[in-house]
């Protein structure tokens, strides 16, 4: 179902608050654990850089070096065409991390509420 | 002076030109053509009608509420667009004969203005109902959308920040 149908069809139970951050514990259901995500850049770095608060994400260190390059080679700027792309390349993969956040938090709403129904169940039938 | 006259006459014809204007006006300034005063006595009364070319039966000055109408005519009031298109009016630009006692406020009443007698294509209650149902719809709509806003499936943004872990979908290693 797409996203805009599913805001008026379904129950809004299951439905993810995309605003706010995941509201189950991120480790949870990972017998192995997750791999932490790095930040590269130090808070030193990004302010030296003037990098703005919306790019102070985890591939801040990619959008310092894209933006030093065009500074060193302007205007001349397709010579850092690989940079660019290393940086959309990293903001891609964030996006799809966030999808399969969202995705996660569905599916887990979704399983609390049949957990929560089946415990009714058996309680009607004790 | 009859020769005179003659001359302009006849000057008329042979130079193809209007020709000097022979006749006067009543007044000379804007303030020469304000009414008189309100018309207290039968006597004055007569010489109000007079002055404004009417009977004295038919002549009836507006009435004294001190807005300054003095003794002018309280003409019945027909807007232009109410008179008759197809009569052989002699100024059809107002709709109007000439003699015609003029309404007090005859310059709003032209064509192109009000039509005193003209009825609303919609009544009041039809207005005020269609207004309101589109300012409903639209409202309603709004309010109805408020927390039903279209979104990307999306998480919000991770930044890094002190005491929070953000986590990947991979094994570590």
């Amino acid at each position: 179902m797409g996203q805009v149908m599913s805001e008026f069809v379904g129950d809004p139970a299951t439905r993810p608050d995309y605003t706010k951050t995941a509201s189950f514990d991120p480790l949870y259901g990972f017998s192995e654990g997750r791999k932490e995500r790095v930040m590269i850049a130090s808070l030193e770095e990004m302010q030296s850089a003037d990098l703005p608060q919306t790019s102070r994400d985890y591939c801040a260190h990619l959008a310092i070096e894209h933006r030093a390059c065009r500074q060193n080679v302007w205007p001349l700027a397709y010579k850092c065409a690989h940079e660019k792309h290393q940086y959309l390349n990293c903001q891609y993969e964030d996006f799809v991390l966030r999808m399969k956040e969202y995705e996660r938090e569905r599916r887990l709403l979704e399983r609390s509420t049949r957990k929560a129904a089946k415990a009714a169940r058996e309680e009607m039938n004790d | 002076m009859a020769a005179i006259s003659r001359g302009i006459l006849i000057s008329r014809q042979y130079s193809g030109l209007l020709g000097l204007q022979t006749t006067r006006y009543a007044g000379a300034w804007n303030k020469d053509w304000m009414p008189g005063p309100y018309p207290k006595t039968e006597e004055e009364r007569l010489r109000a009608a007079r002055k404004y070319g009417l009977r004295p039966d038919e002549y009836k000055p507006v009435p004294d509420d001190g807005l300054g109408a003095g003794d002018y005519p309280d003409v019945p009031l027909v807007s232009a667009e109410s008179r008759n298109p197809f009569t052989n009016w002699d100024y059809p630009e107002h709709r109007r004969n000439f003699g015609e006692p003029l309404h007090q406020n005859f310059d709003i009443y032209g064509l192109d203005r009000i039509n005193e007698s003209q009825e609303p294509r919609f009544s009041s209650t039809h207005q005020f109902l269609s207004f309101a149902s589109v300012m409903a719809f639209f409202i309603g709509t709004y309010y109805f959308l408020e927390n039903r806003k279209m979104h990307w499936p999306l998480m919000p943004k991770q930044f890094p920040n002190e005491g929070v872990a953000h986590y990947t979908f991979e094994k570590p290693e």
